[in-house]
């Protein structure tokens, strides 16, 4: 408040005209995706400095995740990335299995692939079309919406939910697919292809979206790597890095796919890699469908994996030999929760989306650290903006691909 | 870009040629929602909580085990119970679920030994105070036969067995169960 009213006094003054001042944008503007507040320094039109100024959509997800159980963790992962929460949920189901040492069954690997897979669509459908209404382009963000609207129908048959999908469990899945669903999948992944061309008339080649993308926030691949930058946004600028490829989990290693780059690191190479993203993902989709045959009847659950319901403290068994300190039991003496540390990282729509976890041996993970690929993506935008138009930090903050409650968490 | 497509604004008429095309021969997308049309959640929707009424004792099934309390993650559920001394059973004195706590994840009907809780396909409720969002055991009661009614019996939903889960890691009722 202190800063504004300070701000304020300085505009009043007549002397202090042509120096740079300050302006507000967010946390209540549309185009900010949430509640991302950015202070700008501006001379005229042009952006000098910018500080993003996050944390108003902090829940301490690490730190109520200490007081649940490895199952009711992944409650929480929805909320960091509510647009694919089916992502996150992979990805902290993944650090928790490393930690207990499950195998997973290799249905349930397929059906997560597929359904991270659809969660990288529904993401990258919902980011053009927002990106593009951002920019001005009305018409896109309806067609976005209505194929999104058909993934978040199979998402409701498969899970019954829309977008807290809660689906994947330690150790596996929660529900298998039915014969019904992967019909509805065969026939997404026919029609789907069809629909691009779609956006793409719409955008690909206007002079307007030309305009305002190209050359807008260009990024080399060096400066791209020093700043963090993961996912399609690295990938734009030429480095052809993707997690799915380089430290396969789930079933990536089955699949075939091609990692695509662009070549100048604009706004325009990042579309045009997400745009080629949701085909690669869209033939993923339809890879996994056609292995799918091959493991039917196969649990859906790791053996050995906990019950949703883990016992919250240790119960010493009297009778038997004493247990190595802090072991969980369930039922008899079969430890769940070795002490130990787990590291895993998955390719989120959005970026490298990693989870480190620390156990005692206990049913709650001791730590939980979570490295979400908005935070970084946001801690980039004063290097991006410099030098722009106020009116491109619009198509820069949509280009990032950023959701307010990944980065604040 | 050539001279002729600058000029003649190809690109533009393409898309616009598009949004014709949708306007003229696609089908609307949109639902007319209340009014005409109210669309029909897939089985095993995530929606209002209710607890099955047992058509023989008219009462819950629920045993007090307080499964469902212990699971859930935003810790919404509240059960206080009383023992029957002479039978050696739990009875369910209290059951009090806060829906506006309450994250729709769909543990606690996964856990419940008996089916006893539901989360229905029902979804278009609403409360003025949060005093009508705090449900206690007879509106429960009452929201099971609210949707059930509108229900073809058997009702089975797919959390109360998931599928693909091996029989040998549910309780015994769970394995035996074919629907309400």
């Amino acid at each position: 408040m202190s800063l504004a009213l300070e701000i304020n006094k300085k505009q009043l003054n007549e002397d202090s005209w042509e120096e740079p001042y300050f302006i507000n944008m967010g946390p209540q503007h549309p185009s900010t995706h949430g509640v991302l507040r950015l202070l700008l320094q501006l001379e005229g039109e042009t952006i000098v400095g910018c500080d993003p100024i996050i944390g108003q959509l902090h829940r301490g997800v690490e730190k109520l995740a200490e007081n649940l159980n490895y199952n009711q963790a992944i409650v929480l992962s929805d909320r960091l990335d509510y647009i694919a929460s089916a992502a996150n949920n992979i990805a902290f189901a993944l650090a928790f299995e490393k930690l207990m040492g499950l195998k997973v069954p290799r249905r349930a690997r397929l059906i997560r692939t597929i359904v991270c897979e659809m969660a990288r669509i529904c993401n990258h459908l919902l980011w053009l079309a927002t990106h593009a209404l951002d920019i001005g382009a009305m018409t896109v963000f309806l067609y976005c919406f209505r194929d999104r609207e058909w993934l978040l129908n199979i998402f409701e048959k498969i899970c019954g939910a829309r977008l807290t999908h809660t689906y994947v469990r330690v150790g596996g899945v929660r529900l298998d697919f039915t014969q019904e669903i992967i019909d509805d999948l065969y026939k997404f992944t026919e029609e789907f292809p069809n629909r691009i061309p779609d956006y793409e008339t719409l955008i690909d080649i206007n002079r307007i979206w030309l305009k305002r993308t190209k050359n807008i926030a260009v990024v080399s691949a060096e400066e791209a790597i020093n700043l963090g930058l993961t996912g399609p946004c690295l990938r734009g600028s030429g480095v052809p890095y993707d997690v799915r490829k380089f430290r396969p989990y789930d079933a990536y290693d089955e699949v075939e796919f091609i990692v695509p780059t662009g070549k100048n690191g604009d706004t325009y190479d990042r579309y045009r890699v997400r745009m080629e993203e949701m085909r690669q993902s869209n033939y993923i989709i339809k890879q996994c469908l056609d292995k799918l045959p091959e493991t039917e009847g196969e649990p859906i659950l790791a053996e050995g994996a906990p019950d949703l319901l883990m016992p919250k403290r240790l119960k010493e068994p009297k009778p038997m030999p004493v247990p190595k300190k802090g072991v969980v039991f369930r039922g008899a003496d079969k430890p769940i929760v070795p002490v130990g540390e787990a590291f895993a990282a998955i390719e989120s729509p959005k970026g490298e989306l990693s989870v480190y976890v620390v156990s005692d041996g206990s049913s709650n993970p001791w730590r939980l650290r979570i490295r979400t690929p908005s935070f970084v993506h946001i801690s980039a935008i004063p290097e991006l903006t410099k030098g722009h138009m106020i009116a491109d930090l619009v198509a820069i903050i949509g280009t990032l691909d950023i959701v307010l409650g990944d980065s604040d968490r | 870009m050539s001279l002729i497509r600058k000029v003649f604004l190809t690109e533009i008429l393409q898309g616009l040629a598009l949004t014709l095309k949708k306007m003229l021969f696609a089908k609307p997308v949109t639902i007319e929602y209340y009014d005409k049309v109210r669309p029909k959640p897939y089985s095993g929707f995530r929606g209002r909580h209710a607890l099955v009424r047992d058509p023989e004792t008219g009462d819950t099934l629920c045993v007090a085990c307080l499964r469902c309390a212990k699971v859930c993650p935003s810790q919404c559920i509240h059960i206080e119970y009383e023992v029957d001394k002479e039978k050696g059973k739990r009875k369910v004195t209290k059951y009090e679920i806060d829906a506006l706590r309450c994250v729709f994840c769909g543990y606690c009907e996964e856990v419940c030994p008996v089916n006893a809780i539901v989360l229905t396909e029902y979804y278009e409720y609403i409360g003025f105070t949060r005093r009508d969002l705090y449900f206690d055991k007879e509106r429960l009661l009452k929201n099971w036969d609210e949707f059930i009614a509108k229900e073809s019996r058997p009702y089975l939903n797919p959390f109360w067995k998931p599928r693909g889960i091996p029989e040998k890691r549910l309780p015994v009722k769970k394995r035996q169960f074919t629907g309400v």
